[in-house]
């Protein structure tokens, strides 16, 4: 017994005319059998008839000599180098205990990592000191009221590069008290 | 297993440095917390342009040789007083002119530094600056300058805790 499956190829088999001439013969003969067999198969015959025209049609208008000579022009032409965005490498993924180790070996790379990170700055044996340069140094205005005074607030380098505020403020002499 | 073991290695590593982080800042805020008193040096410097002798005292306060300092070719140490500050208390400075300066600690921030209110008026006056808040690091000066005195000008510069000076 055949199945739907294999009855199927056999009929693509027979459209393209793919099939040994017995099998071919026995297959015409299964449609020819029937009305509906007869029909597909006028139909079969009308449509490989117009692809063959068509096909016919194509072939003759493309010169394959002048096409070949063109693929073998490109294909020995140097290489020119383009200049093109490079695109982000895409990710593999690592399956079964590979992919757990190389995640464990990131979890503790990290973790190692931030260990000393927060062990060497945040430390209490690393309390500001002078010199550090990760330390705050100089000194800076955060508020300022110049009354009925105009001034100027600058800022100039101390011994040591820190930046030092100074707040300059023009007056009259007052005499005193 | 493999996959276990790395994730407690990982809790025991981030769990030590978050223990870590939190004793330093306990440690810091504490030390913000108990700092009662911080001694400060008034520098009170009369600066003038005509050539004159820079106070040797003042070679070291290479602040004072670039702008808008630079300008200067004369400075005379006038008065160097020392005092202490207290947080939330003024302690005065009398300027030659009659104006007092008032200095207050408000607090020490987190990095260590000084949170200082400075003021500079006449007695129960407000005419030359009224506010004036900096942060300061431990020997780092700030400084105000402009008042007009004896052909000059004063120059105040306020360090806090001059003893971790490197100036």
């Amino acid at each position: 017994m055949q199945s739907a499956k294999t009855e199927d190829e056999k009929l693509q088999m027979f459209f393209d005319g793919e099939l040994a001439p017995e099998e071919e013969a026995a297959v015409r003969r299964s449609l020819e059998a029937s009305p509906e067999g007869s029909a597909q198969l006028r139909e079969w015959e009308q449509l490989r008839v117009a692809m063959r025209s068509v096909s016919a049609e194509w072939a003759g208008q493309i010169d394959s000599d002048a096409l070949f000579a063109r693929i073998e022009a490109d294909l020995s032409a140097p290489v020119i180098p383009i200049d093109r965005p490079v695109p982000p490498p895409v990710f593999r993924k690592v399956p079964g205990g590979r992919e757990r180790r190389v995640w464990g070996a990131a979890a503790i790379g990290f973790a190692a990592a931030a260990a000393i990170f927060l062990a060497v700055v945040a430390s209490p044996g690393s309390a500001p000191q002078k010199g550090s340069p990760d330390i705050a140094r100089g000194s800076e205005v955060l508020e300022v009221d110049f009354g009925a005074n105009t001034g100027t607030i600058f800022e100039v380098e101390g011994g040591a590069g820190e930046s030092l505020a100074v707040v300059w403020i023009d007056d009259e002499e007052v005499g005193l008290p | 297993m493999t996959l276990i073991r790395d994730l407690l290695l990982f809790g025991v590593l981030l769990g030590a440095s978050t223990a870590s982080a939190q004793g330093s800042s306990l440690a810091r805020s504490d030390r913000a917390a108990t700092v009662s008193r911080v001694p400060a040096e008034v520098l009170v410097v009369l600066a003038k342009e005509e050539p004159g002798e820079i106070d040797p005292q003042l070679k070291k306060l290479t602040a004072l040789r670039r702008p808008p300092f630079n300008s200067f070719r004369s400075m005379q140490i006038l008065s160097r007083p020392k005092l202490t500050l207290t947080p939330g208390k003024d302690a005065l400075v009398s300027l030659p002119n009659g104006r007092r300066v008032k200095l207050t600690l408000l607090r020490v921030m987190p990095d260590g530094r000084y949170k200082v209110k400075a003021a500079i008026n006449r007695p129960d006056k407000s005419d030359y600056l009224p506010l004036l808040q900096v942060v300061a690091s431990a020997g780092d000066p700030f400084f105000v300058a402009g008042q007009t005195y004896q052909g000059g000008t004063l120059v105040v510069g306020v360090i806090v805790d001059p003893k971790k000076t490197t100036q």
